[in-house]
């Protein structure tokens, strides 16, 4: 169905996420840090990416940044992932340009359910 | 590919963030000021924290979180990293890993006690007060017949991955809703920025729902839109809005209309995207292919031991063709053989090199071993690493962590003086402990060293003698009396210490390193310091051996022993009884295998030996025939022959029949205690 980027340089989540949506029918695509991501971005048209904010190399943050300042990434949706309660990490990566986010811990019927949102249409 | 838990992969991740985490504190003592370790440390914390509440580890989730609001105060850099707070933060460590890896031992008492001890570091005017936040209030919610919305969004809420309808889809699943498109902001067509949303909305919903399940519906977006929601009184629900100046109509029948205004738009932003991505694809194609990336695949070992069997099995069965084929007259088939003899060699050699890991992840593990140890016994000490890329087998990395554990402790605990005494020597106060690894030859040498007093001869003389092990004044070599130190139960330390001096320990020492087919060097120069060497095979899987019979029978001696052969002359055959070999004027005790294996009939006429050694001692061991150099693969012998001491395993030959490989260390130990019994004898 869709082309689903997961940047997180924990593999237990990409894991993670890569079983809640490969079932549905997604091509889950796996980045282990922020320039990484980048690149697979940059090769493989995404139809969602799913970040971590906190990685080595290149953060989330940036990771958001990047993406959107390149003309080809219009209207890609970015869901970063969050521990925080915190509201200003929330702003600080909307203003970089985040489309959503998903609050750590989450279940998969969240992540299926936020993702189906940016999906489909 | 098969999906692996990511619970488990969770587990090993977290293992190798505990590491890093590790190595950041540790690191941290010397360079307190280096952000990088603060940012590495933290990120470990924030990804254990994170993946830990998301596989179920609630108590990790908790403990971490507060750990790492501690440690948030030094990265913010109002918090020193001083020696006190990163030993607190390595026993929260091994707390969060105690939690993780058996958690019903762990007793939440001492979780706190570890939190509160890092507050009083951190933040002494906070101590003992909870620093989480509060949660958040739940707001109340409102009952009546609906909501009336007004939406109006920022332009570039289209560029940033979001969707309008999809929050009118959204509001849809509350309840029924009558939508009214505002546009009067939509410019003409020339002025049209594709990429924006210039459209607003009105949205009448009917729904029993609470305020805040209606701005849930819009939690991602709520800062980039204005959202007004008022609550509709009764009246206002049989009336559509006045504020619709467009005829109101259904929702269903709404949408179509909305998606024709929002078509051209989303289709031109795709298509452009689409065109751009591909130029965009080339360029980066051309200018760089994605050549840094070092692709690493995890597997479980069990795996590659399984691999590794496997290309034993072929190795054996290889021989056996290339036998065969040797034998035989057909060209081709010796062609063949060669090939196959080739490729099963290479694979051999990369299996086995897929097995090697850096001996540094197992050096990194001993610098908190160092660290707790000298605080405990107050002797400030410097730990030394070399060599962390040497290489070693999986396996035997695995094994020697008990081993050298058992000698690092020695060094500090016996080894390096007290700070008096060394003051009193001249010496600087801080002792220092080297560890190195490094290639010698087919052999890895792991050294611990330290620059301590250095063995003490006389004491272990004295101990040894009290012990009964050797007559007293019997003349004795100091490196013979140092070996002592490898007898069971044997220890010199005055005072029993928590740490060292039980007894144990040496001897153990010992026997893992030969198990591996290594061995032990000593050295010591008093005053200055004892080094301990760890000789190690590269590998456990495959030797170089020796291939020797004995009447019917194939036996296989690793040829790192084998020092010479030489033919057993008719003057050593007739010194029956004494069993003493004259190898260039230096007697050596032999052993006749074929009385030692009890076989039957009498030795062939040219019998020969081959000496072998472990250390400073050499031993003959009588054969019937040498017959050459053999590719050993390594097969243990099963747990119903684990009490069977002269034999450390057994190898498949070419022919298809067994051979079994002689425990060198054992042979030498029974050559010598039997030497021993006959000069006892004949004293």
């Amino acid at each position: 169905m869709a082309n689903i980027l997961t940047v997180d340089d924990s593999p237990s989540i990409r894991q993670m996420i890569k079983l809640a949506l490969a079932p549905a029918g997604h091509t889950v695509h796996e980045a282990g840090d922020g320039a990484q991501g980048l690149e697979k971005a940059k090769s493989t048209k995404m139809d969602l990416v799913i970040t971590d904010l906190n990685m080595p190399v290149m953060s989330g943050m940036d990771l958001i940044k990047a993406l959107r300042a390149l003309p080809t990434q219009v209207g890609l949706p970015i869901v970063f992932l969050t521990t925080e309660s915190d509201d200003g990490i929330k702003q600080q990566a909307k203003s970089a340009g985040a489309t959503a986010w998903i609050t750590k811990p989450f279940k998969s019927e969240q992540l299926i359910a936020v993702v189906n949102k940016l999906v489909r249409s | 590919m098969t999906a692996v838990d990511p619970v488990e992969v969770f587990r090993q991740e977290a293992s190798e963030l505990f590491e890093a985490l590790e190595i950041a504190l540790l690191d941290l003592i010397d360079r307190p000021d280096d952000h990088d370790l603060v940012d590495s440390a933290f990120r470990a914390l924030h990804t254990i924290k994170g993946s830990g509440a998301m596989f179920g580890f609630v108590q990790v989730a908790a403990f971490t979180h507060e750990f790492e609001t501690a440690f948030d105060l030094v990265r913010k850099g109002e918090v020193k990293p001083t020696g006190d707070l990163i030993s607190v933060a390595l026993t929260a460590k091994d707390y969060i890993r105690g939690l993780i890896e058996a958690p019903e031992t762990m007793d939440s008492i001492i979780g706190d006690a570890i939190l509160d001890d890092l507050r009083r570091l951190v933040d002494p005017a906070r101590a003992a007060k909870p620093l989480a936040a509060a949660p958040a209030v739940e707001q109340p919610s409102a009952s009546g017949a609906g909501w009336q919305l007004h939406l109006e969004f920022e332009s570039h809420i289209l560029r940033n991955g979001s969707n309008p309808l999809d929050y009118l889809d959204d509001l849809r699943s509350l309840g029924s809703c009558f939508v009214v498109a505002v546009v009067d902001d939509v410019p003409t067509l020339d002025e049209l920025e594709p990429e924006y949303c210039y459209l607003k909305w009105d949205v009448t919903l009917s729904s029993a729902c609470s305020r805040a399940a209606v701005e849930d519906v819009f939690m991602f977006v709520r800062d980039e839109m204005q959202l007004r929601i008022d609550p509709i009184t009764a009246d206002r629900v049989e009336t559509p809005p006045k504020a619709a100046a467009v005829a109101p109509e259904p929702a269903r029948e709404a949408r179509p209309d909305l998606q024709l205004d929002l078509l051209p738009k989303s289709e031109t932003a795709t298509k452009e995207s689409g065109d751009t991505s591909t130029s965009e694809k080339k360029r980066d194609d051309g200018r760089r292919p994605d050549d840094r990336q070092i692709a690493t695949v995890r597997i479980p070992a069990q795996r590659l031991d399984e691999l590794m069997d496997r290309v034993g099995e072929l190795v054996i069965a290889q021989a056996r063709l290339s036998q065969l084929a040797a034998a035989g007259d057909d060209l081709s088939i010796k062609m063949i053989a060669e090939e196959i003899e080739r490729l099963a060699a290479s694979l051999r050699d990369t299996t086995m090199g897929a097995r090697m890991v850096p001996i540094g992840s197992l050096f990194s593990r001993f610098r908190r071993l160092v660290h707790d140890l000298s605080r405990d016994l107050g002797k400030p000490v410097e730990f030394v690493t070399s060599g962390e890329d040497t290489e070693l087998d999986k396996t035997m990395i695995e094994c020697l962590a008990d081993p050298l554990v058992h000698l690092i402790r020695n060094a500090i605990d016996h080894g390096i003086e007290d700070t008096a005494r060394r003051t009193a020597a001249g010496k600087t106060e801080q002792g220092r402990i080297e560890l190195t690894a490094t290639h010698s030859g087919a052999q890895v040498l792991v050294t611990v060293s330290d620059n301590g007093g250095g063995l003490d001869t006389a004491r272990i003389r004295a101990k040894a003698e009290d012990q009964g092990l050797i007559a007293p004044g019997a003349v004795m070599s100091d490196q013979d009396i140092h070996q002592f130190l490898f007898h069971p139960g044997f220890s010199t330390a005055q005072t029993v210490s928590a740490l060292s001096g039980r007894g144990v320990g040496m001897d153990v020492v010992k026997r893992t390193i030969e198990n591996m087919r290594g061995s032990i060097d000593l050295a010591t120069v008093p005053g200055q310091g004892a080094s301990v060497t760890l000789r190690l095979p590269l590998t456990l899987a495959i030797i170089e051996g020796l291939l020797i019979r004995v009447d019917e029978g194939h036996y296989i001696i690793p040829l790192s022993a084998v020092e010479e052969c030489v033919e057993l002359t008719a003057a050593d055959e007739r010194s029956r009884g004494r069993n003493f070999l004259n190898v260039r004027g230096d007697l050596v005790p032999f052993l006749r295998l074929r009385d030692l294996f009890g076989t039957p009939g009498s030795p062939e006429r040219h019998q020969k030996t081959i000496i072998i050694s472990t250390g400073d001692t050499r031993v003959g061991l009588v054969a019937d025939q040498i017959i050459g150099n053999h590719q050993t693969v390594i097969k243990s012998l099963s747990k119903l022959h684990s009490d069977v001491t002269m034999f450390s395993g057994a190898t498949i030959l070419g022919d298809g029949s067994a051979a079994l490989i002689l425990d060198i260390a054992q042979l030498v130990a029974l050559a010598q205690s039997q030497s021993e019994k006959q000069q006892n004898r004949a004293a």
